[in-house]
């Protein structure tokens, strides 16, 4: 048997799994929305209080400035600030793990820079790049920026000492030892920080938009509240949700593609 | 270099680690051991004599504190440079992330050996440590003992003048390591090889080498070398002989009395 034939069913095993997986979620999702549309039905709760499955699924597919336009602004947003965040937070984590006394004096300010919340921090970056989306990109970037710095120096330094000293006994140069074993080495670290950094963007992004914006979902929430649209809310809560997975899949399918051997190792055990 | 001048010789070798805060420790102390080309040499002695420290040495992985070690005359950084030098640890280290075929090829990538050269050269390796067809795994799919086989490939793929192995099957069960013992045996000879071995196994030691040499700890030092008179090539029958069990004895002897020096 070859690796090769391994890998394919491997992958045709991984896709029944999955489904076999996924059943008992969907029986669910399926019985709780007939209980929800039936309940709703039967005891008269106002639309205000608790709208009717089939009445947001009216409002996410309505033609009427529709959500599709607000979720792409958003996702945009998220998307934009999580790669432009994520690519300067792997550079600063590469600085850290190649210059200790760089880390030393930053670290602590990473830290906290952490620990502020999203909410507190959006309105001060919102008064430096003013009120377009290239505000709410420079707030999904910082939230991307710290997580992944940390991530990728910790992942830089993770590598295995007696694999580096097989690197040495072949006489590898600086760069080789970079690219060939420290950056291999910090991709599982690396896409643990992406993954996270992936669903706070999406976070990052609305808050932004609740402090001050004219589209995307955190629009649409902030208007829906104040004309009392639940279903309209609704919508855009369940929206906000699909894009936070869709992009977190997305992000997962790239862990599976770039680093298959660590990815697949986590599934057998 | 003349035909009797050893491939590998350590004069007055030192090595003291600074304790750090605590007392400095003495690894070795005054070694002095040459090592001729094609010479099968192990190295025995109990856990902290220095046999690893030694090979490290010999590696250009840590410089001596004192002494000399030269390698075919010149020293261990310029050999290592060279790719001359072969080492397999105790764990086979191999890269995660890497198919076996190029992690077998990963020291002449290194060496910027055109990719198609590379990788012919690493199937032939495969083949030779017994584990063609494996290219494509990864390496958690292989057993530890197919891991030491492909790392052992991997050190061979410069073709080093001279491979150090710190017990490289010390984590292996009886009977891989007796295979693994037999074929390597079969590939030394065949390949000319000089190596260093470390082992904590003097019946593997013997089995293998064409001198044993006894160390004993605090400091490490060189206590007695065995010369092995076993004839070649050497079969896994042998260790029902007379001469192989005597010369384990004489070994577990001078291992014993080791322990009983440093204990005074
Ligand atoms: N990097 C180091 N720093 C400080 N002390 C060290 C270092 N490496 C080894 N030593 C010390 O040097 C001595 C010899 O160590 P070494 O690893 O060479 O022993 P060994 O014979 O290989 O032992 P084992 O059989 O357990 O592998 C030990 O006392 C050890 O604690
Ligand atoms: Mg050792």
């Amino acid at each position: 048997m070859t690796a090769h034939t391994d890998a394919m069913s491997g992958m045709r095993m991984g896709l029944a799994n999955a489904l076999a997986a996924a059943m008992p979620c969907l029986i669910t999702t399926v019985i709780v929305l007939v209980a929800w549309e039936v309940a709703v039905e039967v005891t008269g709760v106002p639309a205000y209080i608790i709208p009717a499955p089939s009445r947001i699924w009216a409002a996410l597919i309505s033609g009427n400035a529709s959500l599709g336009y607000h979720t792409a602004i958003t996702a945009f947003e998220a998307l934009a600030g999580f790669v432009i965040g994520s690519a300067f937070g792997a550079l600063l984590g590469i600085v850290f793990a190649y210059s200790p006394l760089v880390a030393r004096s930053l670290m602590p300010y990473v830290i906290a820079s952490n620990t502020i919340p999203v909410v507190a921090i959006a309105p001060i970056i919102m008064l430096w790049f003013g009120s377009g989306i290239g505000a709410k990109v420079a707030v999904t970037a910082f939230l991307s920026f710290f997580p992944l710095a940390l991530n990728m120096m910790k992942g830089l330094q993770s590598y295995d000492r007696t694999v580096m000293e097989v690197f040495h006994v072949a006489a590898a140069t600086p760069l080789q030892r970079f690219f060939k074993m420290r950056l291999p080495s910090a991709l599982p670290y690396v896409f643990v920080g992406l993954k996270l950094n992936v669903t706070f963007s999406v976070i990052g992004a609305i808050v932004s938009e609740f402090v001050q914006s004219d589209r995307g979902l955190g629009f649409v929430i902030m208007t829906a509240y104040r004309t009392l649209n639940m279903p309209r809310l609704w919508a855009a809560m369940l929206a906000s949700a699909l894009l936070g997975i869709l992009l977190f899949v997305l992000v997962a399918a790239a862990e599976r593609w770039l680093i298959p051997w660590h990815s697949s190792m986590r599934d057998n055990s | 270099m003349t035909a009797t001048s050893p491939l590998l010789s350590f004069s007055g070798i030192d090595v003291v680690f600074p304790g750090g805060g605590t007392a400095a420790v003495t690894a070795l102390k005054n070694i002095s051991l040459d090592i001729k080309a094609g010479e099968f040499v192990s190295l025995i002695g109990p856990s902290g004599c220095g046999k690893s420290t030694l090979l490290r040495v010999a590696a250009d992985l840590i410089g001596p504190s004192a002494g000399v070690v030269r390698i075919d005359g010149r020293p261990p950084d310029e050999m290592r440079r060279q790719r001359e030098i072969g080492f397999v640890f105790q764990d086979a280290a191999l890269l995660e992330w890497r198919r076996i075929l190029a992690n077998v090829a990963l020291p002449l990538e290194l060496q910027g050996v055109a990719r198609d050269e590379r990788l012919a050269r690493a199937r032939a390796l495969l083949d030779l440590v017994g584990i063609a067809g494996f290219e494509n795994a990864w390496p958690r799919q292989l057993s530890g003992g197919m891991r030491q086989r492909a790392a052992i490939a991997r050190a061979m793929s410069t073709s080093p003048r001279v491979m150090l192995m710190d017990e490289p099957f010390g984590a292996l069960d009886q009977i891989t390591r007796d295979r693994l013992n037999l074929e390597l045996s079969r590939i030394a000879e065949r390949e000319a090889m000089t190596v260093v071995f470390v082992t904590h196994s003097i019946q593997e030691a013997v089995f293998l080498s064409d001198r044993v040499v006894v160390m004993t700890p605090r400091p490490g030092r060189i206590t007695r070398v065995i010369d092995v008179d076993l004839p070649h090539p050497r079969q896994l029958d042998m260790r029902g002989t007379e001469r192989f069990i005597e010369l384990c004895q004489l070994g577990e002897r001078l291992l014993s009395e080791g322990f009983d020096d440093s204990a005074h």
